[in-house]
């Protein structure tokens, strides 16, 4: 269990758990990002992340991806 | 009766593009999450006229119904209040799961769907098949294949987004949620929502059970109904050991899911896609800032320099000036000819040694005379002669004087000159043909002076500068449409948080280097109201399309054309920008962290040439019909402003006013003491300042080249910080006042833009003037004053509030 920025550029992580305020969360939630979902890192700049969920490319700061508990 | 049908969908899933095949419009489309900002309605080409009317509403893309940034605000509220007809469900095919997250939402609403599954043939291609008998039957509601691009489906569509239409019938939700959840929702409904129809129940219920701050607002509910349902809620998070909303959400995939293993094969999985590997190297952590730089360098510099100079010298003194050989015909014999009347005429031994005994002498301007003899280049030396042939005449009594040396008429014109007309295919400029008409029918001086010079003039030296603009709406459109667009928002992040700005609000500045009111408009796409409030003050820092010609004037008339100017400014754009966010950061109302970042990144694709230069037309258009509407009627009153006025006690009208005796000139000659600490407290200046609010363009409209006689370097690039970063032009300040939502905020943005303008000028005059050797103390004192405010602001340690968030966000 580690938070998402810690996770290896392009290997499939499965999400565990997403933390934060309700409306960061549902926003992640409608772009796809639900627990027990699966998520592949594409591009690491500095902490910003690109991820591959449900098949689209998602940019997320390093904030955001801090929340995000992967597996 | 009319049928409103609205267009819903993911933001970039192609509903622009099938708004525009459908009712035959032409708005551009964008390859970035939220081009539409507001919607748009239009009528159904082919389906109005032949039986009742058919409108169709293209909102802004969304995620869900539940609403995160403003432009979904826009879209869920249509739905909810006005109820169209039907609904047109656009999904993207190559990413269905994702999209029918909001398809299980929207056939909630109670208002007949239809899907329409886009970009299918991207799916065929990637060897994917979908069933859309399985998948219509799965949702419930209609499900059609089409390609927007390519005008496939459509017809099909409409007939079948009609049929729903007319048919009244209301969509009723084929899935179901966990069996506590259910229980929930029922109990819900029985509570709150037993006396209202059926096929709203059902939406309202899992709003509420999502506690949706907006549902429970709209629904005005009493405090012990909403405890009693708060504790089914609870029961239900208990049991499920989630929160409700991400019950829900986790919910819905899970239906998706399981529709989707039944009716999507997918053949090639887990292989990088051609957008990965190019976003692999583009937002790479070490190549990302210099790939975005060298993009930047070659957008501005053939904008601006190379290709936009050749487009505005041939608007300028082709069209709007004397005229232009068509395709070139007949320019390089002319050219041949001007060289050798040149050589026969002017460059003289005897003329060659008169410059160069002026040029020891030390008279100003004799240098430029020799170096134009020197490259044996006849433009140069009559453009030098003409703005220091007169100091050769008078200084030194007439001992280097040229005129007796050089073939001229009485009015100091060129004689026996090649006439470019001779030559070629020649095509005469507007103002030529304008003034040859006018002659031909006798018309009075005065109305041929208003037309000349007030209109053609005018509106001409603004036009001028349109070819530059498009080219770089060229580029900018092709950045939007292609996808990188949306990189430089998630490159820009890391950079613009630093000083308290998301990566989001870098697309309006680059929208607003085009023009600011679209820029400004492009903020909505920013999630937080304090980032956007202070992304829409800094946007019109960038300098827009009609600020290019300041700038180029500036640097032509002034600097010589140096090639540092037009940069410097884009500089002092950004540099703007990076001081207000830290300054404004530091303030009570902008304390706090920007939101974090969450944006989609659409695939590449290259754009169509057809939408680019839609893009560019209508961003094109827009200014050139500003220069037939505001800069027109702005021109007449100039004009008339400079030919009206008092001489010797009585109101008069004379061509050849005077400027000081003009209207124009008392104006001016009242209010310049504002601008005299900033060394351009002279009367055109400062009429020129004034011009720019109505449109940035009629700066140049005032000014002509050779009218910043008496003006210093210094001066003029203090005049050029003002105008740059002062309050934009009345279009923009619409802009503004319209996103802002608020007199107060838009009047704050407003004197912000000012006061900074007016600090940074003055720094820039006061303190240059030190290093120029002609300080002025007072000046001096109140420069360093603000020069310490302003470094004090930027070092201050941010307020406490600040501090707060931080350990909350520990503590989570």
């Amino acid at each position: 269990m580690i938070p998402l920025t810690f996770a290896n550029v392009g290997k499939k992580i499965s999400i565990k758990k997403i933390k934060g305020k309700d409306e960061t969360k549902r926003f992640l939630g409608s772009l796809g990002f639900v627990e027990g979902g699966e998520i592949t890192i594409v591009s690491d700049n500095g902490g910003n992340l690109i991820v591959n969920v449900k098949n689209t490319r998602v940019a997320i700061s390093r904030e955001m991806a801090n929340k995000i508990i992967v597996a | 009766m009319s049928i409103k049908i609205a267009l819903a969908g993911n933001p970039n899933s192609g509903k622009t593009t099938l708004f525009n095949a459908l009712t035959g419009s032409n708005q551009f489309v964008g390859n970035w999450p939220g081009v539409t900002v507001e919607k748009k309605e239009g009528k159904i080409k082919g389906h109005s006229s032949k039986n009742d009317e058919v409108v169709l509403v293209d909102l802004p893309g969304i995620y869900s119904l539940s609403p995160y940034t403003l432009e979904e605000v826009v879209s869920r509220n249509f739905l909810l209040d006005e109820r169209p007809d039907a609904i047109i469900n656009i999904i993207d095919g190559s990413n269905l799961e994702r999209n029918l997250y909001l398809t299980t939402q929207l056939v909630e609403l109670g208002i007949p769907v239809v899907v329409a599954v886009n970009m299918m043939d991207i799916v065929r291609k990637s060897g994917d098949k979908l069933d859309t008998n399985k998948l219509s039957k799965e949702l419930g509601c209609e499900v059609t294949e089409i390609s927007a691009l390519k005008g496939e489906g459509i017809d099909k569509l409409i007939e079948e987004a009609i049929r729903a239409a007319k048919s009244g019938k209301r969509m009723v939700a084929q899935h179901s949620f966990d069996g506590s959840v259910e229980h929930a929702l029922a109990h819900i409904e029985e509570a709150v929502l037993h006396d209202m129809p059926e096929y709203k129940q059902r939406f309202l219920a899992i709003k509420l059970f999502e506690r949706d701050d907006k549902v429970i607002e709209r629904l005005n509910l009493d405090s012990h109904i909403l405890s009693h349902i708060e504790e089914d809620i609870n029961n239900c998070e208990n049991e499920l050991d989630d929160d409700s909303e991400s019950i829900i959400t986790s919910e819905r995939y899970t239906y998706i899911a399981s529709i989707i293993g039944n009716c999507y094969t997918k053949r090639n999985k887990g292989k990088l896609t051609v957008t990965d590997k190019i976003d692999k190297v583009v937002t790479n952590r070490w190549l990302a800032l210099p790939i975005f730089a060298i993009v930047m360098v070659i957008v501005y510099y053939i904008s601006v320099t190379t290709v936009g100079t050749w487009a505005t010298d041939w608007a300028n003194d082709g069209l709007f000036g004397d005229g232009w050989h068509l395709f070139g015909i007949g320019s390089s014999d002319y050219d041949d000819a001007v060289d050798k009347y040149a050589e026969d005429e002017i460059f003289l031994p005897e003329i060659e040694s008169t410059v160069r005994g002026a040029n020891e002498a030390g008279i100003t301007g004799a240098d430029e005379l020799l170096a134009a003899i020197k490259d044996k280049d006849f433009g140069a030396f009559e453009e030098a002669y003409g703005s220091y042939g007169e100091e050769l005449a008078v200084k030194e009594n007439g001992f280097f004087d040229l005129t007796s040396m050089l073939p001229l008429d009485e009015d100091g014109e060129f004689t026996d000159m090649p006439d470019p007309a001779d030559y070629g295919v020649w095509v005469p400029g507007i103002p030529v043909l304008v003034e040859n008409g006018l002659t031909a029918i006798n018309c009075a001086d005065w109305l041929q002076g208003l037309i000349l010079e007030g209109i053609v003039g005018g509106v001409g030296a603004v036009l001028g500068f349109v070819p530059q603009m498009l080219v770089l709406f060229i580029f900018l459109a092709f950045l939007e449409a292609c996808g990188y667009m949306a990189r430089i928002a998630f490159i820009m992040d890391r950079i613009f948080r630093k000083f308290g700005l998301s990566g989001k609000s870098f697309i309006p500045m680059l929208i607003g280097s085009g023009c600011g009111v679209p820029g400004v408009m492009a903020s909505r796409t920013i999630e937080n109201e304090r980032d956007r409030r202070m992304t829409i003050m800094t946007t019109t820092f960038i300098p827009c399309g009609a600020k290019l010609p300041i700038i180029a004037l500036i640097a032509a008339a002034l600097f010589d054309g140096t090639w540092w100017v037009a940069p410097s400014a884009y500089f002092l754009g950004i540099a703007a920008i990076i001081i207000s966010g830290i300054m404004l950061k530091k303030t009570k109302i902008f304390a706090g962290d920007p939101a974090p970042f969450v944006m989609e990144l659409p695939a590449y694709h290259l754009p169509t040439v057809g939408n680019i230069l839609r893009s560019m037309w209508e961003r094109g258009w827009s200014f050139i019909k500003r220069a037939g509407t505001i800069i027109l009627l702005s021109s007449i009153i100039i004009w008339a402003g400079s030919c009206f006025g008092v001489v010797d006690g009585v109101f008069t009208f004379s061509a050849d006013m005077q400027l000081e005796d003009s209207i124009l000139g008392t104006i001016g000659n009242a209010i310049c003491w504002i601008f005299s600490p900033l060394g351009f407290g002279n009367i055109k200046a400062t009429i020129a300042t004034i011009m720019g609010l109505v449109a940035k363009e009629e700066v140049v409209g005032v000014f002509g080249v050779l009218d910043f006689e008496g003006m210093t370097r210094l001066a003029g690039y203090a005049f050029l910080a003002f105008n740059l970063l002062c309050a934009p032009c009345f279009a923009a300040i619409g802009a503004i006042r319209r996103e802002m939502n608020s007199p107060k905020w838009t009047a704050f943005a407003i004197a912000y833009q000012c006061v900074f303008a007016y600090a940074v000028s003055l720094m820039i005059y006061q303190i240059g003037s030190v290093f120029a050797g002609s300080l002025n103390i007072i000046g001096l004192i109140f420069a360093i004053a603000v020069a310490v405010f302003i470094i004090y602001m930027l070092f201050k340690p941010y307020k406490a509030a600040d501090k707060l968030t931080i350990k909350t966000k520990v503590k989570a």
